[in-house]
């Protein structure tokens, strides 16, 4: 069965970018502009991945993925989160507070978000994941 | 001289009067031993030649005795610096050279001149003592009242880790009363552990090198304040030696607030985080696309055009953020040299129309110049006004939906010029508006209306603000649209 990905990020032409790589690839791609669209999304059709910008309007990253957490049916839900900034985060913290796979520093590589999911998808956690 | 005349005066009179007797006696018996009446005479007569004797021994004795006496009495009432002068001694009874008490006397004279000098030698050793006291007083009063001024906190130790010396500002800030108490620990009165350990380090270090440290301390309101503490080992005294050899007699520390400093610190990191953030943003887009082309990713002609295009646009937007950023960081630095000359507002804000009407066109938006028939003179760096002029107009551009109206009016007040840019655009929510004046700014939910860096309108803002002493207000209603008022103050003359 194709997994599902769900990218969101309020800055179109890297949500463009992401999607028509990771839609090459075969996997059936989502996207949503902020937290709360993709809120909705992940209530109406819960994805197998969510990749989640950090900075958005209406709802952010970090409290898209608190809301995922507290939730039965997407509390699990594995979450790769991009970032532009790097200060005001711990990466460690957070990626452990509320179980994120991996932060991925922009400007990122489409190739090695690619990687990453696959690498998830196929539960190799200890693989080095995109830069 | 007469060593006679130096015996005791009353033993010589007994003496004398006892042989005057024996004389007499011995006269009485010589003359009938049968007549008692006789002899009582001769005894008698004896008795008188002997008193008269005396009398006659003793008057020039008594005499001398009464010169002595006179002589040392007035010695006793002459003053000090009356001895002093070589003509003290016209102001004594004269006492003869055969005076028996001469010697006695004129020792006596060196011996009191030899009293009086060691007096005045020791009234000058005191007055001078009484200086130093009545200096190293004002001196401790001086500094007291100096440290009492300061307003940093200051507080030495001894040698023993005890308080010698807190100004009010410390006792302040580290909550204790020095003089309240008989404790003089240093631990026991400070409660901030940091702060002790540095003192007490300092004080016992052969170091003379200052130690410095920021520390953080919660006053007894609660509030956490930032520190820089400098702290220095005291020493007794480096003549001869060397500071480290010398020994320690304590240590003093000065503490500083750098609240503003670690403000600043934080503002500074904020704006780095924001910079980042914007150039990161456009350049991702950049390095995504160019993978996907290098890739082969695109699958045809018009998809690799696309790509092309948003390479093109993000770089744009990237030389766009450069640009603005470094002009604001110029204006900010003081670099950018302000060119101030009388210059007519209208003239300057045709210009800016004209620049941004090919944009309004663009997006069918009705540029509407409502302009003051009246000279409007202002002193104005014509290039910087032109920029926040432009800025206005565009930031209203971008936000005012096809089909929309923008005016931009000018006029006349008191003392002051005036011109407003009002838009039929999105407008702005009061907690919109209250940042958009914030470099880096940008309203989440308009983002996708046009791009832009969030430096238009605060470089607009310094311009009008700090450069021409104006000011820069907005008043906007959430979709109704907004309006930027621009007040400067007039020159009235011609230009």
């Amino acid at each position: 069965m194709t997994k599902k990905v769900l990218l969101c990020d309020d800055e179109i032409p890297i949500l463009r970018a992401a999607e028509y790589k990771i839609k090459k690839a075969g996997y059936d791609v989502r996207t949503a502009e902020d937290g709360e669209d993709a809120w909705e999304i992940i209530l109406a059709d819960r994805p197998d991945i969510l990749v989640t910008d950090c900075q958005m309007p209406r709802l952010n990253g970090v409290g898209l993925v608190e809301r995922l957490r507290g939730h039965d049916s997407t509390r699990n839900l594995p979450v790769l989160m991009l970032t532009a900034k790097g200060l005001e985060l711990s990466g460690d913290d957070l990626a452990q507070r509320l179980n994120i796979r991996k932060l991925i520093a922009k400007p990122f590589s489409p190739r090695h978000l690619l990687e990453t999911i696959e690498c998830v998808f196929q539960e190799q956690p200890h693989v080095e994941l995109a830069k | 001289m007469n060593r006679a005349r130096d015996y005791n005066p009353s033993a010589v009179l007994a003496l004398v009067f006892s042989g005057g007797l024996v004389l007499a006696s011995g006269a009485g018996f010589l003359v009938d031993h049968r007549s008692w009446l006789v002899r009582l005479g001769s005894l008698l007569i004896g008795l008188a030649i002997a008193a008269l004797i005396t009398w006659a021994w003793m008057w020039p004795i008594q005499k001398q005795m009464k010169v002595a006496h006179r002589y040392l009495d007035r010695l006793t009432r002459i003053s000090p610096s009356e001895l002093q002068t070589d003509t003290f001694d016209t102001q004594l009874p004269s006492l003869p050279v055969n005076h028996p008490l001469r010697d006695v006397a004129d020792r006596l004279t060196v011996l009191l001149i030899e009293v009086c000098e060691k007096v005045q030698e020791l009234e000058h050793v005191r007055n001078a003592a009484d200086i130093h006291c009545r200096r190293a007083s004002d001196e401790r009063d001086r500094i007291k009242a100096i440290l009492h001024g300061i307003e940093e906190p200051i507080l030495a130790i001894d040698q023993f880790d005890e308080l010698i010396l807190a100004n009010p500002s410390a006792e302040a800030l580290l909550n204790f009363d020095a003089t309240s108490t008989e404790n003089r620990m240093l631990h026991e009165l400070v409660k901030c552990e940091h702060l002790v350990n540095l003192l007490t380090t300092t004080c016992h270090r052969k170091n003379t090198q200052n130690c410095g440290d920021e520390i953080e301390i919660t006053d007894e309101s609660g509030e956490r304040a930032w520190y820089r503490v400098t702290a220095r080992r005291l020493v007794a005294d480096t003549s001869g030696s060397s500071e480290s050899d010398a020994e320690s007699t304590g240590a003093v520390a000065v503490l500083r607030d750098i609240a503003e400093t670690k403000a600043l610190q934080h503002r500074n990191a904020e704006f780095v985080s924001s910079v980042s953030h914007e150039m990161k943003t456009p350049l991702a887009g950049i390095k995504a696309y160019v993978e996907l082309l290098a890739d082969g990713e695109a699958e045809d002609e018009q998809t690799r055009e696309e790509f092309l295009e948003v390479i093109s646009s993000q770089a744009d937007r990237l030389q766009r953020l450069v640009e603005n950023l470094l002009n604001l960081a110029r204006m900010e630095a003081g670099v950018v040299k302000v060119d101030k000359t009388p210059r007519p507002l209208n003239e300057i804000l045709e210009e800016a129309i004209n620049i941004v009407r090919p944009s309004a066109e663009a997006k069918q938006i009705t540029l509407i110049a409502d302009l003051s028939p009246m000279y409007l003179g202002l002193l104005a760096d014509r290039d910087m006004l032109l920029q926040a002029a432009i800025n206005l107009l565009s930031n209203a551009i971008k936000y005012t939906p096809e089909g929309g109206q923008i005016t931009l009016r000018s006029r006349m007040l008191d003392k002051d010029v005036r011109f407003e840019v009002e838009d039929t655009g999105v407008g702005l929510s009061e907690d919109d508006a209250d940042h958009v004046f914030e470099k880096f700014y940008r309203v989440k939910k308009n983002r996708d209306m046009a791009p832009g860096t969030g430096l238009g309108l605060p470089l607009a803002k310094h311009i009008i603000e700090d450069v021409h002493g104006g000011t820069l207000t907005l008043q906007s209603a959430l979709g109704r649209g907004s309006t930027f008022a621009v007040t400067i103050p007039g020159s009235g003359q011609m230009a």
